[in-house]
């Protein structure tokens, strides 16, 4: 019998839908197996415990309003009550006994629908598909990630942005969006590629329209999405074929057909009657006033969005050249004691060479265990390691102690969907050992277990965790960041980075200060806990994500150097 | 005394109220030494409330009769609380009536096609039962926060099969599905949130 069949047949027994057969199949189990049995227990306890749990979401109004049992007219809490209330007026000495029964009427209130729930199920709310999807909208908001925008900037050369910068392969958020100068290349969810030059004004409506007050966008329309649209003031261009150009002003647009065919609506005219169709090679000038022009002039001269992905990739290869230049440059950083990138060509192997060369006690050289090779960012196959399959880490032997620790990978998070996603952990948590992950809700955490000073107490034992706000959500999902933490001695510190840019600074307390920091055996994207080296059961943590860089420094380096760190290995 | 329980049992009426209100007669009416003591039985009987379900329905898989005869052990405990010899172990006590009650209703069952476990298993899911960590505290703490992960129509769900009496046949009927999708839908739940409960266990065993 596998685990899952037998669980399943656990539960039909307890169901009370059990075959004999099975019911026979299972009983020989039990009999046999003390385990078997095991398994039955645990599973009869969580029964009575969720029982118990719907007894007490019954009564618990913001969990169920509709579903409280009409107590006030229940004759056995009625009954309760008067004897609460008579038991009071007693004498003194009964104080402490109606004291305990009225603690065993509190509990009455949790026993009540256990047993009449047994008996009136009529009672209970019913229920109602149609409901369920009423509740899941309404509390979808800490239950189901979302995120929001209808489109992703999958591109930038040179783009000034007013107001907040946004990244390469991020939402656009809703909105007016105001493009100062450059390039950007918009992926729309409708499969719509659009590029936009600046100076551009113009807002993301839904995946099929985009409003413009100002600039030149080109936009390529999949058959999936014929019937795009971009709304200008002086009408609208409703594309019917692949590609178009339009050049937006104060009071006039140009359109220009690429190829295929598209639909231009005036403003002012409303039926369809009224509108103009344009052909392959055609260009018009729409004026705010309605009137419509043939134009010769007009090549808009803007490049498409393959030819702006191929002029990307090629300043991309050239970003990749520097990166390299500068990891290279990096391994005689006599602070560096770990880096690791995973060699594309080494296509097989399961070591990870340290390329750490600037001082005499560097980490070993990782071992690379289930991680499976995937696409860095850079678009290099091969070259990165994929974390999600369970088991998944890299391990490692960090000698010495260090004064100070810092910490930065690259990752591509898929989801934060263990309480604990690691990063990087010393097997066991010992004295002075580092601990560093993200917490399920996107909070980075780092620690080092404190040393016990001999005077002091076991209660005085103070295990300090560092974390950051949230900085990861679903948003992010899939895309490249880098992560850094300082542990910083000197300056009593610990600082969190996301992209570069500190987002956290938290002082360290004197009591929990480890002036000294060991490693030794140690986990990239897992945690080895104490108890797995005999025991065959092990907690889920490996980062459900990618990662293709990882390097450590004995000290603490400044807000700069993890700054140009960033700079240099941002792909975007 | 034991017909008029009977007779509330039946009538959906439950079993601490009825120990509330004849401890409260007790204590008002016969003010003597052993109010105390009844204090203390009362709250270790209250206390022992999760596990007696535990030992009744792990000897009654699946049967529905299950709580009936929790109400008859309960109400069994009270009559012989006399008998309990205070400071020995009132788990193992209890779950001993528990087993009776267990027994008697099997009797009175004439000829009951329910399947049950062989006389030999039972005894040892009965010792093993009495033994069985006592976890049932944070068991419960953690299902309450795996119930967080689960999506709310999971939740409402497991919540309303668990807070109704019927077969599952009724059960499925009620909210509109096969009974094997049912099945396998709190099967899969379960096993969810079987797993999450081991984890948290583990992890709160552990330092941070």
């Amino acid at each position: 019998m596998t685990p899952d069949e037998r669980s399943t047949l656990l539960d039909s027994l307890l169901d009370g839908d059990i075959s004999e057969a099975d019911f026979l199949r299972l009983e020989a189990e039990l009999i046999v197996d003390a385990e078997v049995r095991q398994e039955y227990y645990r599973r009869l306890q969580l029964g009575v415990l969720l029982e118990r749990e719907a007894a007490e979401s019954l009564l618990d109004p913001s969990v169920h309003a509709a579903a409280v049992l009409d107590t006030a007219t229940d004759p056995a809490i009625e009954h309760a009550t008067n004897d609460t209330s008579a038991a009071r007026i007693k004498s003194s000495r009964m104080m402490l006994l109606a004291g305990t029964l009225l603690a065993i009427a509190a509990s009455v209130f949790v026993v009540v629908p256990l047993i009449r729930g047994a008996s009136e199920p009529q009672d209970l709310v019913a229920w109602d598909p149609n409901a369920a999807t009423n509740s899941e909208r309404v509390s979808r908001p800490e239950s189901e990630p979302s995120a929001s925008g209808f489109a992703i900037l999958s591109g930038q050369s040179e783009a000034v942005w007013e107001g907040v910068a946004i990244g390469s392969g991020g939402l656009l958020p809703g909105g007016e969006l105001h493009l100062k100068s450059g390039l950007v290349h918009l992926e729309l969810f409708s499969g719509v590629q659009v590029v936009v030059q600046g100076e551009a004004i113009f807002s993301i409506d839904s995946p099929m329209q985009i409003s413009m007050t100002r600039g030149r966008a080109r936009a390529q329309v999949p058959n999936a999405a014929h019937g795009f649209r971009i709304k200008t003031a002086a009408g609208e261009v409703v594309d019917l074929g692949t590609e178009f150009a339009v050049d937006v002003t104060d009071d006039r647009s140009s359109v220009q057909v690429v190829d295929g065919e598209v639909e231009l609506r005036p403003q002012g005219m409303t039926a369809v009657a009224d509108s103009l169709r344009l052909l392959e090679g055609e260009s018009v000038e729409l004026m705010s006033d309605g009137q419509v022009s043939q134009t010769q002039t007009a090549d808009l001269n803007l490049v498409g969005p393959v030819a702006f992905q191929k002029e990307l990739a090629q300043s991309q290869s050239n970003r990749l050249q520097q990166w390299q230049a500068a990891s290279e440059r990096m391994r005689t950083d006599p602070r560096l004691i770990a880096h690791y990138q995973v060699d594309p060509s080494a296509e097989w192997s399961r070591q990870l060479v340290n390329l750490a060369a600037g001082r005499r006690d560097v980490a070993s050289d990782g071992a690379v265990v289930a991680a499976q090779r995937v696409t860095d960012r850079w678009g290099r196959s091969g070259a990165a390691l994929d974390f999600s399959r369970t088991g998944s880490r890299v391990r490692l032997d960090v000698p010495g102690s260090h004064r100070g620790l810092t910490l930065y990978c690259w990752v591509k998070i898929n989801s934060l969907d263990r309480w604990y996603n690691s990063l990087f952990l010393t097997d066991g948590h010992e004295e002075r050992e580092p601990h560093w992950q993200i917490m399920d809700d996107g909070r980075m955490f780092f620690s080092v277990k404190a040393p016990l000073a001999e005077s002091q107490e076991e209660q005085s034992f103070s295990h300090k965790i560092y974390y950051s706000e949230p900085i990861w959500d679903t948003s992010l999902s899939g895309r490249w960041i880098m992560l850094a933490t300082v542990y910083d001695v000197d300056a009593q510190q610990v600082i969190h980075y996301l992209n570069g840019k500190p987002v956290s600074r938290e002082a360290i307390p004197a009591e929990s200060l480890s002036e000294v920091i060991k490693i030794g055996p140690a986990s990239i994207c897992n945690w080895s806990q104490p108890m797995y080296r005999t025991d065959a059961t092990f907690v889920v943590r490996n980062l459900n994500g990618v990662m293709d860089e990882f390097a450590m420094f004995s000290g603490a380096l400044s807000p700069q150097e993890i700054s140009e760190i960033y700079k240099v290995g941002d792909p975007y | 005394m034991t017909s008029s329980f009977a007779k509330k049992i039946r009538s959906g009426d439950f079993f601490l109220v009825n120990l509330f209100s004849e401890a409260a007669f007790m204590g008002m009416h016969t003010p003597n030494s052993h109010s105390a003591d009844e204090a203390t039985f009362v709250g270790q009987l209250t206390e022992c409330q999760l596990p007696l379900m535990l030992y009744v329905r792990a000897l009654m898989p699946g049967d529905h009769a299950a709580s009936d005869v929790i109400q008859q052990t309960n109400t069994k405990i009270w009559e012989k609380r006399a008998d309990f010899e205070p400071g020995t172990n009132f788990k193992a006590w209890a779950f001993a009536i528990a087993r009776f009650e267990v027994l008697n209703h099997r009797k009175q069952q004439a000829r009951d096609a329910r399947l049950r476990f062989s006389d030999e298993l039972e005894v040892t899911v009965a010792d093993e039962l009495v033994a069985l960590d006592d976890d049932l505290l944070q068991r419960h703490a953690a299902l309450r926060e795996c119930m967080k992960s689960l999506k709310p129509e999971s939740r409402e769900l497991l919540m309303c099969r668990y807070a109704s009496a019927e077969s599952l046949a009724e059960f499925s009927k009620r909210v509109g599905r096969s009974v094997g999708g049912i099945k396998v839908t709190l099967h899969r739940l379960r096993t969810k949130l079987a797993d999450c409960i081991e984890q948290r266990l583990v992890a709160t065993g552990e330092m941070e």
